[in-house]
Formats: structure tokens, sequence, C-alpha cells
């Protein structure tokens, strides 16, 4: 044979396919919350504490609860465990409000617990379908922009119609505006049904 | 829908309501009477917002795809796996039964080969229980034998594992059954377990389609912010029920995040997939890096994208991820790069997996992106230094086998008279010289084997010793190329063949056929079938073919005095069965198997015993048997046996 002196450095290549090379079945993904959305949605957790220790201190510990138990839930990837820290930091914000009475702070306190809950819950979608490894630095940048724009918006408009309404005229037109909002909203997002399933004209073959 | 019309008249109501008080036109404050029933009504639906969520949660889940296809390992289901040593067909029995029938069975059919005992008297010690050591592996067998009394100890052990009396007794049975016979390697000390984790069974590829363009595969509401419209509502009527403008405040801002989540539609992704691997045609082990370029062909902003490379399930990623997530702006292109670690084969791509959401994240679609790409890499066909053992027997010639007729050649034979005719360059000059008489050198004629490589790459065959190894028909494949160019380093003719399932569609009768032959067509021929064709894949096919009529048209297309190489894990029943079925037709055949057993548990352990025997039986009928042990190389194996001297010519 010609080429066996060539062939002959080929050998440890050869050996490792030959028997079982750890590495060999590929690397899994980890599947583990992404960093970017997991970091800053703990940053806007405690952000959310801080806002209801301005009211007060059992609020503030309610909030502390909420913000170590979405941590816990990002480090494991439990959503069930995020979606309860949103809930106990929102009612921390909300009895902080209750007692401070700030609206600012509150307002500021709402945005920090939303934006918590969501981009904790896009973690854990990103770690389950991408994982760790994947670059996905750009379409987290997308989510913590998206996340934060909605809502600095939200408490713009809110609270332009609190200085507008709220200033002398009856409290019950400011509620009444607020349930109408909500009313419509809620109602709407019973979205029209679409539909889904597996399309497959376009597929020439199996193979 | 009625709900939501209902929901709609209200919200209608209360803007009115709320501009007439802001107008003036109604006096009207929100006493207790009107903010109590709110605030219940809404801390009620809260609550149940919770319980609701865990079911509308609905996102797209991504496959494995740079994990290869998954094989089985031989035993992982033990029922099936005691059958094997049954030689009748099996009678309706119920589990318990069939495996301790079984492997009753499995004992004798060890202590017949093994202990040199016939049927009747391996029978007899199995029923009297002195076969074994283990008083409660021969109690096991033996119905007249009552088990050791165990200690309290044990039975607390065992009562805590969950242990039943009837596990311990299979596991220590099949550890005894192992251990009988030669070998010594199956004689690992410690007790198998008795079922073992299966694995997975989905092939871990994005989707097994040719997809031109972007196809919809499925779309979905993820349900990102189910509830917080109903939570919001909840702060604002406890807010009015507590008269704090802080709490209906914070309600607010829930319904600003509600109002965005339904507004938006997730787009259609029309982007363009472009995959540039640094090379086409590598050899085995070489390790590609493959880029992947995204660019976005449409007009609009695509703000969430999630990518998963479509990675051949017979290739691995070694390195990186193939998987991105990202944003594209107009005409915006990004790339990403990862590792694999080429294979023998040909590997085709599988589409690209999209994954697309609005800004909200709360409508998710999924999508099939073509982008095709082929891999091909060819074996190296390098000569093993051990020499193939091929057999010498009467029929056949075997390689540069130096024969007892005289003719040309270089180890001397005889000298006889000059005939005319004969070449110059084998009169013998010397004895002219002395003489003047003409005589001519015979020397003894040498001949060239002329050997079939048949890989046997039935569906049973797609066995590993475990998750990560590679399959015995990986290594049959490879070592195909390396025996056949060690055979014709040596001048041998080789050919190719293979049995097998053809391909999923099983048209035509396009199995894997190479005529015997030598030279540098034929050898670069039999290097890309061994790459190419599709009886070869290294993925495990769908479905199985009967053997009898391919083995018979190999046998037709086959020369009276060929030999075979048979490249088989023995991992069945059928297979002891085709190298006889070629040996009686006076085809000298030589197997090498590649060992795919591994012993972990009792299931896999006794398969290990099967094959074992299958060998066995092999080898006293006289073919030739090279067992290949999953961490050897196939240079280890065949000089092993040279070294023992075992069916070597």
């Amino acid at each position: 044979m010609s080429g066996e002196e060539a062939a002959d450095t080929d050998d440890e290549d050869l050996e490792e396919i030959d028997a079982a090379d750890p590495d060999a079945a590929g690397r899994e993904a980890t599947r583990r919350p992404t960093t970017i959305d997991g970091g800053v949605a703990a940053g806007s957790a405690v952000l959310a504490a801080a806002a209801a220790a301005y009211g007060s201190l059992p609020a503030f510990g309610l909030a502390l609860v909420g913000a170590s138990l979405l941590a816990l839930g990002l480090l494991y990837g439990r959503r069930p465990a995020v979606d309860v820290a949103g809930l106990l930091l929102f009612v921390g914000v909300l009895a902080g409000g209750f007692v401070g009475d700030s609206v600012e702070a509150t307002l500021v306190g709402t945005v920090a617990c939303v934006v918590a809950w969501d981009l904790g819950q896009c973690a854990i979608d990103l770690g389950e379908q991408l994982g760790r490894e994947a670059d996905t630095t750009r379409l987290e940048a997308v989510h913590v922009a998206s996340s934060v724009l909605i809502g600095v918006v939200t408490v713009s408009a809110g609270y332009a119609l609190y200085l507008v309404a709220g200033g002398g005229q009856p409290a019950a037109a400011l509620v009444l505006l607020l349930l109408a909002a909500a009313l419509v909203t809620v109602g709407l997002g019973a979205r029209r049904s679409r539909p889904s399933g597996r399309s497959r004209s376009a597929h020439r073959s199996h193979r | 829908m009625r709900l939501r019309s209902v929901t709609l008249a209200m919200g209608v109501a209360a803007f009115v309501a709320a501009v007439a008080i802001l107008g003036g036109v109604v006096v009207f404050d929100v006493g207790r009477w009107l903010a109590f029933p709110i605030a219940v009504i809404s801390l009620l639906v809260a609550l149940n917002v919770l319980a609701r969520r865990r079911g509308a949660r609905d996102r797209g889940e991504t496959p494995d795809p740079e994990r290869r296809a998954p094989v089985p390992i031989p035993g992982t289901d033990l029922s099936a796996t005691v059958t094997e040593f049954r030689s009748e067909y099996e009678r309706r029995l119920s589990p318990s039964t069939r495996i301790r029938e079984g492997l009753s069975d499995a004992a004798v059919a060890v202590l017949t080969r093994f202990r040199g005992l016939s049927e009747v008297e391996a029978r007899e010690r199995v029923e009297e229980g002195t076969w074994t050591d283990d008083p409660h592996a021969a109690a096991f067998l033996a119905p007249e034998l009552d088990p050791p009394k165990r200690s309290l100890r044990e039975r607390l052990t065992g009562r805590l594992a969950s242990e039943t009396r009837f596990r311990e007794g299979v596991r220590r049975t099949a550890a005894a059954v192992a251990a009988v016979g030669y070998g010594g390697t199956d004689d690992r000390g410690e007790l198998p377990a008795y079922g073992g984790a299966t694995g997975s069974g989905t092939a871990p590829r994005t989707d097994s389609s040719v997809v031109e363009g972007v196809v919809e595969r499925a779309s979905r509401e993820t349900g990102h912010w189910t509830g917080i419209g109903v939570i919001a509502l909840a702060a604002i009527g406890i807010g009015t029920f507590a008269e704090s403008a802080a709490v209906v405040m914070a309600g607010a801002v829930g319904i600003g995040y509600a109002a965005v989540a339904d507004a938006l539609e997730a787009p259609t992704p029309e982007i363009e997939v472009e995959r540039t691997p640094s090379e086409t045609s590598p050899e085995p082990g070489d390790e590609i890096a493959i880029e992947v370029e995204v660019r976005n062909e449409s007009g609009r902003f695509l703000p969430d994208l999630r990518i998963v490379d479509g990675v051949p399930p017979g290739l691995a990623v070694t390195e990186g991820a193939a998987r991105l997530g990202t944003a594209l702006r107009p005409g915006e292109e990004v790339s990403f790069e990862y590792t694999v670690t080429a294979r023998r084969g040909t590997h085709e791509f599988d589409p690209v997996l999209v994954l697309t959401r609005d800004l909200s994240r709360s409508v998710e679609r999924e999508f099939l992106v073509g982008a095709e790409t082929t891999l091909v890499c060819e074996p190296v066909l390098r000569p093993i230094a051990a020499g193939v053992p091929l057999r010498q027997t009467a029929a056949t010639f075997s390689g540069r086998l130096t024969t007892d007729e005289g003719g040309s050649g270089t180890q001397f034979h005889s000298v006889r008279e000059y005939r005319r005719s004969d070449p110059l360059n084998r009169i013998d000059w010397n004895r002219h010289a002395r003489t003047g008489e003409l005589a001519t050198l015979e020397f003894h004629e040498e001949r060239a084997a002329k050997v079939l490589v048949l890989v046997d790459a039935r569906e049973s065959c797609y066995v590993a010793p475990g998750p990560e190894a590679p399959h015995a028909v990986d290594r049959s494949v490879a070592a195909a190329g390396r025996i056949a160019a060690t055979l014709m380093a040596d001048g041998d003719t080789v050919g190719l063949a293979a049995i097998g399932p053809v391909d999923d569609r099983g048209e035509g009768d396009d199995q894997c056929w190479l005529a015997p032959g030598s030279g540098h067509t034929h050898r670069a021929r039999f290097q890309e079938l061994l790459a190419t064709h599709p009886q070869f894949s290294t993925i495990p096919p769908g479905g199985s073919r009967r053997w009898i009529p391919q083995i018979r048209r190999i046998h037709r297309r086959l020369g009276g005095d060929t030999q075979v190489v048979l490249l088989s894990p023995l991992s069945d029943r059928a297979a002891p069965h085709i190298v006889r079925w070629l040996e009686a037709r006076g085809h000298a055949v030589t197997v090498v198997s590649p060992d795919p057993t591994a012993g972990d548990t009792t299931g896999r352990r006794l398969a290990s015993v099967a094959r074992r025997l299958r060998r066995f039986d092999l080898q006293r009928e006289g073919v030739p048997v090279i067992d290949w042990r999953g961490d050897e190389s196939i240079d280890e194996a065949f000089a092993r046996v040279g070294a023992t001297g075992g069916g070597v010519r």
C-alpha cells in the first residue's frame, strides 16, 4: 500500500473512534435557565423588595421571601416557584403601597416585580429550548428591553391618568376608568383561536 | 365566547359611567356597599388564576440533535432475552414462569457446553441444585430445594431496597450462569442489577423530512401572561375597597402588560439559512467546524428567534452549541459555529428548527427551514499489521498460499526438463553452463485468495454495549474496510456484500454487491460503497428484511471457491444460521464478531452468555470466530488471535 506511512499518523484518531469515547455521544444542551434573563429577573426582584421596604417592614419580609423563591426557581428551572414568587412580590409591593401610601414607589415596585416574573419565565423557557451553552445574548437583550419598555410606558400613562383624574375628582371615576380598561383587556384577552397543528404541504418526501 | 361578550359589555358600561361622573352628569360616590363585593370577587378570581396557569402553559420543546441516534443494549428486555435459550416455541406462560424456565434452560445450555455434561445430566443437576455453589441460585431453579434462611439483617436490607425474593433469585441465578464456562470476563464478582433504565426511544433529530423554504409546523399560545389581567383586576378591587390610590395604580400597571400581551402577532420568519462545513469529505475522527448563517430576508423586525440546527443523527456535536437565540433587523445576518466529530457514512443535515415569538412572548410558532448539506466520510483503508486470519481448506486457496503445484513463484519447488516456450528467466542457466543441457526451474505456485467480506447489518445488529459506544454495524463496517485493505495489499481479490434492510421504502434489489476484484479502481469503489451504501447506514433502519433471499442472491453471484469473512455481532439466533447456510454450500466462513454486550443488568449479562454460546457452537463446528471486544481495536483482536494461533493460516 502506497499511503501506508501517511495513514499511520491517523492511528490515534481511529483508535479514539474504535474505543468508547465519553464525548462521542454528543454534548447535550444542559437545559438550565439562561444567565442574562435570569440575572435581570433576580435584580428586579431585589428592586421590588426595596420598593416594598419603602412602605413597611412586614411587606419587605414578604417580598424578600418572594425574591429568594424566585432565585431558587431560577437556579433549578422550576416554573411554579417563579409564579408563586411573582405573586408574593406583588402582594409585598401592594402591602407596602397600602401602608406607605406612596404611589411612585408602588408603581416602580410593581413594574419591577412584573419584569422579574416575566424574565424569570423567559430564562426558564430559553434554557429548556436552547440551553445555557447557546449564544442567546441578542435575544435576551430584546427580552429585557421589551419587558422594561412596556412597564415604563404603562406607568407613564397610568401616572398621568392618576394626576389628571385623581386631582379633586371623585375617586369613583378613576376606579371605574381603570375597571373599564381592565375588563375590556381581559375580554379581548380571550384571544381568537387560531388554526394550529402540523401543516406539511411543502414537504417533498420522507427519508 | 359568552363570557367574553359579558366582560366587554361590563367594561364599556364602566367606561360610560366613569365619563358620566367626570362630566358631572351623575353624582356618585363609591361606598363600601359597592367596593366590598368587588374586592371579594376579585380576590377569589385571583386565587383561581394560579390553579389555571398550570394547564395554560404551552411551549415548544426542542429535540437533542446534538446526540447520535441511540441504539439498544442487547438484553435490555429480560423476558425476551431468556427465550433465546429455548429451543422450542414459546408456550403461554406467566412472565415469572417464563423467566424461571428460561434461566433453567440457560443453565443447562452452559453446563452442556462448558462442563461437558449431557443434556440429561445437566437437567438433573439443575433440578437437584448441585450445579452451582450459590445456594440461592440453586434453590431458585430447583423446586424441591428450600432457599437458605436469610439473616435478619439481610431481610431488613432486602425489604428496604424493595427487593423481592424472586428478583434476588433471578439476579443470583443469572450471575451463576454467567460464571460457568470459559472467558472469565463475565466473572465480575458483583451481582447484576435486576433491570436497567431503558433509553429514550425517540430519534434525536429536528425532523426527518426534506423541507424547502420556510414551512410552518405548529402554532400555539404560550400562556406566558395568563392571569396577569385578573391579578390586576383583583388589585384594583382591593385598592377600591381599601381606598388606597397606590394599590389601585399597581393594578393599572398589570392592565398595561395584559393589553400588550394580546395585541401582538408572531411574525413568519422569512429567513434564509446557509450552512458551511469546513470540510465536506472528511476522514473519520476529523473535527469539522460547521458555520451556520441566518439572514432575515423580510422587511420586518424579527424580535424572537430560537434556532436549533438539524445536526444529522449519525453525528455528535463535540464543541459549541448547535443552537442560537437572536433577534434580527430587516436584512441583518448573524452566524454561529459548532464542531462535530466526523464518523464514517453519509450524513445529511435535517432542516433547521426555528421557534419564533412575538415581542410579548405570548404566541409561539414553529417552523422548519430547509438547508441541505451533506457530508460524506469514507473509512480509511489501512491494512492490519497482524494480517487477516483466513481459513485454509482443501477447496480454497488462501491468500498468498504456496501451493504444492509447480509454476512461477518465489519458493523453489523442483527442476524439470526444458520444454519449448518456457520463459527464459526460468531456465537453469547454471546447469546449462555446467553441462550444456537446458532445464527449467519450477517454483511453488502462489495463488490469490478470493474473499468476500460480508457485513451483517440486519436490524438486530444495531446494538452497542453502552449509550456512548459505537454500535456493532459501525464497527463491522470500519473493520470491513481494514480487512479488505489488508487482503488487497497481499494481492488477494476482495468483494463486498451486506445482509440487512436496504432502505425504508424497500424498493428495488439494490442490495450491496461488489464482486471480488483488485486494483486501484476496485479499492476506491470499495471505500465509496462503505461510506455511501444505505445498507451500511450508521442510523438504525426502520424495519427488518428476511435474510434468506438476500443470502441466496449473494450465493448465486459468488464463485464456488470464494471464502467469506462475516462481520456480525452474533446478537440473535439467525446469525449462526447464516454461517451454517454458507458453510453448507461450500464457502469457508471466518466470523469476526464485534462484542456489543454489557454485563450490568441480568438481562444484559444473559445476552452476553447467549452470544458466548453461539460463538462456542460455531467454533465447535469448525468455524473460527474472532471475538472483538468493545475496548479493543481490530488490530489488537487480530493480533491476539495470531498470538494464540487459533484459526490462523
